[in-house]
This record gives C-alpha cells, structure tokens and sequence, in this order.
C-alpha cells in the first residue's frame, strides 16, 4: 500500500484527533446532543480554523522579517554591526521563533494526538506496518501542515524579495525546511517525554517538584518564542558584544550553532549575486554548517515517518509501583483545594504549566537583566516594568485556567462546589502568579536597588488591580459558561472566548498602572496611595460583579 | 458541615421523579417517567443500551436539565437547592473518566475537600476502600495511568467517603473484577440498612438487579414499561416462574427479536 492508502486510511483517526481536541471527550466532558455528524464537522472546521490562526502568526513572522530588514529598524538594533552580520541576525531571529512556534503548536496539540487512540482500530487490522507508519506520519503531518506550509511558502518569499535575491529565498527555503523538521521532531520528543515522565508521574512533594522543574525546561520554546520579541534589542546587544569583544571560539561556535549558518548562507547570498556587500564572516562557514545541518535534517525526515506511531503506542511511565505507605487525606476550604487541583493538574498538563510559567519566567529574565546589565541605571524603572508586565501577562492569562475545569467536567458537576469557590479558587491561582513574579523581581533586583520600600508599594498597590482583573474576566467566563449550557471553554474550542475575556481583564489590570505613569512626577506619599485606592476601587466592583449573585453550583 | 448532615437521618423520601422528560435536541430520551427510591432500599433500573437509564440518572445528579418533571431529593429541588442535593448524592458515573492528571489520593482529598470532611474521617475511609478493593498500591498513580477497573474502584471509593444518604450508580459493577464485584453487592446490601438510605442503581445485568435490588424498573426507549418487586412483575405478564430476563424480554416486546436475531446468526 503507498502513501495514497495511507492518506485515505488516515481519515478516520484525523478526524477522531480533530473531534477529541475540540469537545475533550475523553477529558471528562460530557457529549453534547447535537447531532454526530454535525459535531464532527463543527470539530473538523475549528481545528483548521485553529491551524490557520498559527498560521496567520507564523505568516506575521515571515512578513515582520521584512520591517526588521530596512534601514531604520538597522540603524536602531544593529548599529556598528556589518550589514551582513545584521541581516543574518534578523534572519537567525525569524528562523528561531518559526522553531519555537511551530514546536509550542506540537506542544499544544500533542497530548491530544497521544491521548486520543486515534490508531489503536487501525492496528488491529490487516494493514502492513509500513503503511501503518505512513498513517502515523501522515497524521502528524496534518496537524502541522498549515503551520508549516505557511513558515516554508511565506518566509522565502519575503526575505527573496526583502534583499532582492531569488538566491537568498531558496537559501532561507532549506532553513525553513530544517527548522519546520527541527521544531516537529522537538515537539514529538518532548510528546514522548510527557507521556512518559510527566504524566505517569507520582504525587507527593518532591515529584512534585521534580514535575515542576521539567515544565520549566518544557516552557521554553514558548518562553523562547515570546523572549525573542521582547528581549530583541537585547539579542542584538549580544550579538554585538560576541563581534566585537568576544573570543573567536565562541563567535564561531554562535555563528555555527542551528539554525545560524542558513541565516547566514541566506544573508550571503546576495553576495554571491554581487547584490549587496557583505559579511565580515567568510560564507564558507555558513555553507558548511548548512550542509552537515541538511544531512542531519535528511535523517531527522526519515525518523519522523516511523516516531508518530511509536509514541502513539507508548505508554506512560509510572515510576514504579508506587506503594502509598500512608493514605492520608488532607482536606482544605473549597477554594484551596480548587486551586491545589489547578496545581497539581498543571503540574501534569504543560499547556497549563506554561500559562504559570510564562509570567514567572519574564520576571526572571528582565530581573535577571537589570542585574547583569552595567549599563542599565534605572533599576527602579527596569523593576516596575518587570511587575505590570507580569500582572498584564496573569491577568490575560487567567481565563485560560477556567479551562482546567474541562477536565472531569461532567464529573465535577456532581460535586457540591459553589460557583464563588471554583472563581475564588482561579483568582488566587492569579494572585499568586503576580506575588511570586513580583516576589522574584524584587529578589533579583534587590542586588541593585537598596531602597525597596518604594517596589513594595507599587507591588502592594497594583495587587487589588490584578484581583479586580481576575474578578472581572471569570465573572465573565462564568456568566457566558452559564448562559451557553455548555462545558466551559477548553483551549481549543474557545480560544475566542477566551482572549475576548482576557481584553476587558487586562485594560482593568493597567488601570493603576497608567493612573501611576500620569501620578509618578508627584510625591510617592500621593502616588502609591492613589494607584492602591483606584485598584481597590476597581477590586470592588470587579468581585461584586463576579459574586455578586449566590453561588449555584449551576455551572 | 456536610458530613454530619449526610450522617443525620433526612427526612423524606431518598428520591422522588416524577412525570420526568429529559430531551436532546428533538430526541426524547426520558420520557414522562415516574418513580420513587424509598428508605433501605436498592432500586434498579434496567434496560437495554439506549433506554434512559443514563439520561434520568443524568438528570438526578444535575448533568442534563429536565425538558419537563420534577425530581426531589429528601424533598429538595436540585434546580433550586443544586449544593444541598448534591451534598446528600454520592454518584458513579458510567464512565470511568475522571481528572486524569491526578493520583486517586489527589483525586479523593479534593473531594473530601469539596464534602468539607475532616482529615480524620477522610483518611480512615480512604484507607478502609483502598484496603477492600485493594488498590493502595496505585494511589500515587495518575488515573491516567490507571486500569478502567481501578479506576471504576477509585469512583466508587469517592461516592462513598461522605457516606452519603442517597447513592446514584449508572453501572457501578462495570469493569470490576469479581472479587470487586462481590465487595460491593455484599457493601450496597449492608449500607441501605442504615438510617434513611437509599440507592439508586442502574444495569443491564439482569442477575444482578435480580439479587441485588428490591424494586428494578424496567426502561424502554424511554418509557417505563414495567415497575415493582420481582414478584409484582411476574404478575404483571402473568407467569409465575419467570425470571427477571424473561420478564425484561417479555415487556420491552424483545422476546421475538431475540429469536429472530439467533436465528440469523445460525443459532
């Protein structure tokens, strides 16, 4: 049978992948009574709806690389850098966020992919193991192909039009190629790792925290993907620093590591054509770091069509027969033990994991910063920037832990849980994101800054903001999951819901945050005062909005 | 505190259902069915793949709205009173899908949490279904990585650690093993002899409504076809010696059916 078969065969089990990603069935949500047929082809819609808005992103990238590619943007990121050098640069940069991308998608839909027995029927029957491997592959395929082809046709069109180089778009052609190959191998092996490591993982506090450090690894691509954007300028500075001052290993070992040489070779290329001058790095190197990574990818290729149906036929890893020496039990309020679930499920479930981890992750990196940076003066500044970005990024983040609660939903439903405990439970959840994240810029920049009284009061004034952001967006959630009927949003299938949620939470949490820019130049006895005040203000209405009516348990 | 008003003797009837009708979409799943669970009693309801049973224990336990009926529960609505039902259920579902992302003893503290049961109540409980189904050994697994029969024995762990008044189990008996299977026919008996209890309980294995319940109702498509002890069927099609099988058959209009369908199957 050949790879036609295998795309027919595939039909079936795509589709299931397709209907379990959007009404996570089997997470514990209850089937809804419209008819079959219909839901299957609701599924099949969103999930290419889904598809296409990465790709929309991931297009967004390739066209950004143009803005980064005139002169302008050069004078201001990479001034003192040889034009080469730069282009190469911005070329690096797109290429490694097409990585992060494309291996945070596999990321998101890969549980779903390895939970859903999509071709547990198809082993069963008198189908070659080829084919059966094609199947695998081909699937895989389908659920990055949008992505892909967006990174693959979009991005060597920009950069060949963008240096006027037919030559530079068939060199970023393979880079993209290499990367796309790359991003899906990474994220079928860190897939593998999850079903294995991670979700077989053991309770008790210090698996906990050995879960716990591996989601951290895991959060990096996307932390990665949104560090590239945010951190920029910076990436530019290192770059400029390794040219100028740094040792010729590691410049060279920078300028060969992936997917580097296909930035180069690419920027090169007009060279060759004796379009524009150049690189101070002789292209040979590039060329050959191209060419062992191709060789590479080429293998990477032929593993990627047998690993799909490997990992699907893994099976999670228990760490051993864990006998509970002691089955105790420790119940708390209802909010805490809604927010210990959060915890604990995420602990186990990266997409959520990285939703914690994102916020905590930023106020690392920019505490991090001020500390590293000589050059930086105003760590106060650097500190409180740190802090709202940390309450933004929270609060948009905080509809998504609703979606926590599709898992066992129909289940959870029984439960004598009041409405105000699930919300209570979110909205601490929020809070002690924003505490932690602020907890570590103060840490970090406590090396620079000896009067932190001041950080503290912007800390403590902005916190009632971030509360009044949470209040705001799950009474949202919780009155739109009300009027619905339906099993509340997952992040598949209300995404849209979800960002639309997040909007109003986060205009809410910049509140005090703006009110502090207009109050700043004034006495900080009048400031801190006056941003606390309008954030408790806001904190106020936000909750009686949210609990305002008696909790049901009508959810 | 939940766990004193579950182990304080409610009054009223465990479970009142009255003319209940449960749709989705045009489909009438349920359709204007009455009965009632009455104290120390286990009540079947039987019927084949389709016939309601899930639909109207659904519908108790406040996973689908009722187009139309009421239901009580020691004479509480669950649409106005939902938590106070709810404390007072303690519910198997068909399905074994649970958080799967956590171990049962994650699972079953946060339950105790959300049952507002003490440590000491909680823990001891916990221990004693563990040791009886015997699955101590895998509570610090993810359910994820369970069997669907730990699974199954984790559920019925969690519907009874509040000790709860009423118990609703859509097919409790399924995936278990028979040792499992005995512990709980032997646990249903014994547990309806106290205080005010009752126990709602649906399946398709006819022995065991057989041996296990004291009233069964018999579902058709929805339809109540037949109500009462298995004495009071037997009069109802008139045949003394019946069993519950030939009864079920006789009722839902199936006995001709089955014949034809063995006939052409080369039975």
């Amino acid at each position: 049978m050949g790879w036609r078969e295998a795309w027919r065969l595939s039909e079936a089990p795509y589709t299931e992948i397709a209907f379990q990603a959007i009404y996570a069935i089997r997470q514990g949500n209850l089937p809804s009574s419209t008819p079959d047929e219909e839901l299957t082809e609701k599924a099949l819609r969103r999930v290419t709806q889904s598809k296409l808005m990465v790709a929309f992103v991931l297009g967004l990238v390739g066209i950004g690389a143009y803005l980064f590619l005139t002169q302008r943007v050069e004078t201001a990121l990479g001034g003192g850098l040889p034009r080469g050098l730069y282009v190469a640069g911005v070329l690096d940069g797109v290429l490694v966020l097409e990585l992060a991308l494309v291996w945070w998608t596999g990321l998101q839909i890969l549980p779903t992919f390895l939970g859903s027995s999509s071709m547990t029927l198809l082993e069963t029957m008198p189908v070659d193991e080829r084919t059966l491997d094609r199947v695998g592959a081909i699937l895989v395929f389908r659920l990055f192909d949008a992505p892909a082809l967006s990174c693959v046709v979009i991005t060597p069109l920009v950069v060949a039009v963008s240096l006027n180089s037919p030559l530079a778009g068939v060199a970023m052609f393979l880079g993209v190629i290499a990367v796309v190959s790359v991003a899906i191998a990474l994220a079928l092996l860190t897939g593998r790792f999850f079903v294995r490591r991670i979700q077989g993982a053991r309770g008790g506090g210090r698996q906990s925290l050995v879960r716990w450090s591996y989601l951290l690894l895991w959060a990096i691509p996307a932390f990665a993907m949104y560090g590239f954007v945010t951190f920029s300028g910076q990436y530019f500075a290192l770059v400029q620093q390794l040219w100028y001052y740094g040792p010729a290993p590691a410049f060279t070992a920078f300028v060969l590591s992936f997917p580097f040489p296909f930035a180069l070779l690419t920027a090169s290329a007009p060279t060759l054509q004796g379009v524009a001058p150049t690189s101070t790095v002789d292209p040979l190197w590039a060329l050959f770091g191209s060419l062992v990574y191709l060789e590479a990818v080429g293998a990477l290729v032929v593993w990627l069509v047998r690993a799909p149906r490997r990992l699907v036929r893994s099976t999670p890893d228990a760490g051993g027969v864990g006998r509970a020496e002691d089955l105790r039990l420790v119940p708390s309020r209802a909010s805490l033990a809604v927010l210990v679930k959060d915890l604990r499920t995420a602990s186990r479930t990266p997409g959520y994991a990285f939703l914690i981890l994102l916020p905590l992750l930023d106020a690392m990196a920019i505490g991090f910063w001020t500390v590293v940076n000589p050059a930086n003066g105003d760590t106060f500044n650097l500190g409180i920037a740190a802090v709202a970005t940390a309450a933004l990024l929270a609060t948009f983040f905080g509809p998504a832990f609703f979606a926590i609660e599709v898992m066992g939903y129909s289940y959870a439903r029984t439960l004598p849980l009041a409405d105000h405990h699930v919300l209570l439970g979110k909205v601490l959840l929020v809070a002690i994101i924003y505490l932690i994240a602020s907890g570590l810029v103060l840490g970090l920049t406590l090396f620079r800054f000896f009067d932190p009284w001041l950080f503290l009061a912007f800390i403590a004034a902005e916190f009632p903001g971030v509360l009044a952001a949470s209040f705001l967006e799950l009474g949202l959630l919780f009155r739109e999951a009300r009027r619905r009927g339906l099993p509340i949003v997952n992040l598949y299938s209300g995404a849209w819901i979800a960002t639309l949620v997040a909007i109003p939470g986060v205009l809410v949490a910049a509140v005090p945050l703006a009110a502090f820019e207009f109050l700043r130049a004034g006495p900080a006895l009048v400031t801190f005062p006056s941003m606390g005040a309008l954030a408790l203000l806001e904190l106020g209405l936000a909750a009686l909005f949210a609990i305002g009516r008696p909790g049901r348990g009508a959810l | 505190m939940v766990s004193s008003s579950s182990s304080r003797a409610p009054n009223g009837l465990p479970l009142r259902v009255e003319a209940l009708t449960v749709r989705y979409g045009a489909q009438v799943a349920v359709d204007q069915l009455t009965f009632e669970v009455r104290p120390g009693e286990i009540y079947g309801l039987l019927g084949s793949n389709g016939a309601g049973k899930s639909s109207t224990i659904k519908a108790i336990v406040g996973l689908v709205p009722p187009a139309s009926g009421t239901i009580s529960v020691f004479g509480m609505d669950p649409i106005k009173t939902p938590i106070a039902v709810k404390e007072r259920i303690g519910y198997v579902p068909e399905s074994t899908l649970l958080f799967d992302a956590l171990t049962p003893r994650e699972f079953l503290e946060y339950i105790a949490s959300v049952r507002h049961l003490t440590e000491a109540e909680a823990s001891e409980r916990a221990r004693s279904y563990a040791t009886a189904f015997q699955i101590e050994s895998d509570f610090e697994r993810p359910i994820a990585t369970l069997s669907n029969g730990t699974r199954q024995k984790v559920l019925i762990a969690a519907a009874f650690l509040h000790q709860p008044p009423l118990l609703v189990l859509d097919e409790p008996l399924n995936n278990l093993d028979p040792r499992a299977v005995r512990i709980m026919k032997e646990l249903l008996t014994s547990y309806v002899r106290h205080g005010q209890r009752g126990v709602l309980f649906s399946t398709h294995t006819l022995e065991v409504a057989q041996q296990l319940c004291q009233r069964v109702a018999i579902l058709d498509h929805g339809l109540l076809r037949g109500e009462g002890t298995l004495e009071e069927l037997r009069q109802g099609v008139q045949q003394g010696d019946a069993s519950l099988e030939e009864i079920f058959l006789r009722l839902t209009r199936e006995e001709e059916a089955v014949r034809v369908a063995v006939r052409s199957l080369g039975g």
